[in-house]
């Protein structure tokens, strides 16, 4: 047997509980109307700049400039 | 006013040079005061999401409890601080507390790793911690907060690091004069269930009722992630507001000392101007008088 406990879906596919409550948070926000949409979907914009260390040498950073999935 | 500045023969001190100096303290003063006012309005927006978000993460320390003092093998400790300077003292302290964090915690077969947000940290974390930095994350502030963009920092933080309790290291909002850095605990989900068996809050935890066909083993790790990423949001916004509170007195404070600095210049000029006139006059009426005499 592969788990003894079934895992709900977006847990077996590789993601954690805070990128699904984003992509729920996300939908509900769609489902607004307009101007209310564009307010709430200005909420959700993402822009940071992250680099990952190894031994004390830095990799090259990459930017995240995107709106969270769809 | 050093000697070469006046030029040869001149005993006393020139005007122009004052004047100049004068000019430029009067700018600066100038440029602190407007600084104070944009940070005293940023500070107002961004005190109310601050406030608003403390209550994301009370009713899990109402839950689980915050327990700084727990053994963990691999701690990380995430450091907030800003990227932009002129703020005070709120990220050299925190920096300093992380590294006294570092150092309580190292031992044998304990492992200590940073993540950074923040330039201000980067740059003097960089300087002697190099190999224990795992993380750094910059340009947080380039849109304006939101729950969205913390939580997906979050979630990187989440993949790309092992740990067995994160400790998030912050300078809390109390005031507008008063930021005290401050500690949140989270555990990872296996420590959470080690420390349910020693008893305490956590080991309330099996007298909750379970719905929805979940493990409690499952549960736990979504509320640890979900805590983790409650805790970064008011985390990073009381941050923020620290931030713009110790810009505005900081700010505040250099535009009183451009305030004295200019007094003290108008009197030393005030001064020299007078003596140059009374110093012409005597040379007036001392010639006046050799050619009557």
């Amino acid at each position: 047997m592969a788990s003894n406990a079934a895992v709900p879906f977006w847990r077996a596919a590789g993601m954690t509980y805070i990128s699904y409550s984003n992509i729920c948070a996300n939908l509900v926000r769609n489902c607004l109307k307009e101007p209310y949409k564009t307010e709430a979907l200005t909420r959700e914009k993402v822009h940071f700049s992250i680099s990952k260390w190894t031994d004390g040498k830095p990799q090259k950073p990459t930017i995240r400039s995107d709106t969270p999935e769809e | 006013m050093r000697r070469e500045d006046a030029p040869l023969g001149v005993r006393s001190i020139s005007t122009q040079i004052v004047r100049n100096r004068m000019k430029s303290v009067k700018n600066i003063q100038k440029i602190t005061k407007a600084m104070k006012m944009v940070a005293a309005s940023k500070l107002r927006a961004i005190q109310v999401k601050a406030e608003n978000s403390r209550g994301l993460w009370q009713p899990f320390t109402a839950l689980l409890g915050d327990t700084p003092t727990v053994d963990a093998k691999k701690n990380v400790i995430v450091t907030i601080s800003s990227d932009k300077g002129l703020c005070g003292g709120i990220n050299s302290t925190a920096v300093k507390i992380s590294k006294s964090l570092h150092k309580l915690n190292s031992g044998p077969d304990k492992e200590n790793k940073y993540v950074i947000l923040g330039e201000k940290a980067k740059a003097i974390l960089v300087r002697d911690s190099k190999k224990d930095i795992e993380l750094i994350i910059t340009e947080l502030q380039k849109n304006p907060l939101n729950y969205t963009q913390v939580s997906v920092l979050a979630d990187d933080i989440l993949k790309n690091v092992e740990f067995d309790a994160l400790r998030i290291i912050y300078s809390k909002f109390h005031s507008v004069v008063s930021f005290l850095p401050t500690m949140a605990t989270v555990l990872s989900p296996e420590l959470v269930e080690r420390e349910a068996e020693s008893g305490g809050k956590l080991g309330e935890l099996d007298s909750y009722e379970i719905e929805g066909g979940e493990t409690k083993g499952e549960i736990l790790q979504n509320l640890a992630e979900f805590q983790f990423s409650c805790v970064m949001f008011n985390a990073v916004l009381e941050n923020a507001c620290s931030e713009q509170g110790a810009r505005m007195s900081a700010m505040d404070s250099s535009s009183r000392n451009a305030g004295e600095m200019l007094d003290r210049l108008t009197l030393t000029y005030n001064r020299t101007r007078q003596a140059s006139i009374t110093t012409e006059l005597i040379e007036i009426i001392s010639g006046a008088s050799a050619l009557e005499g």
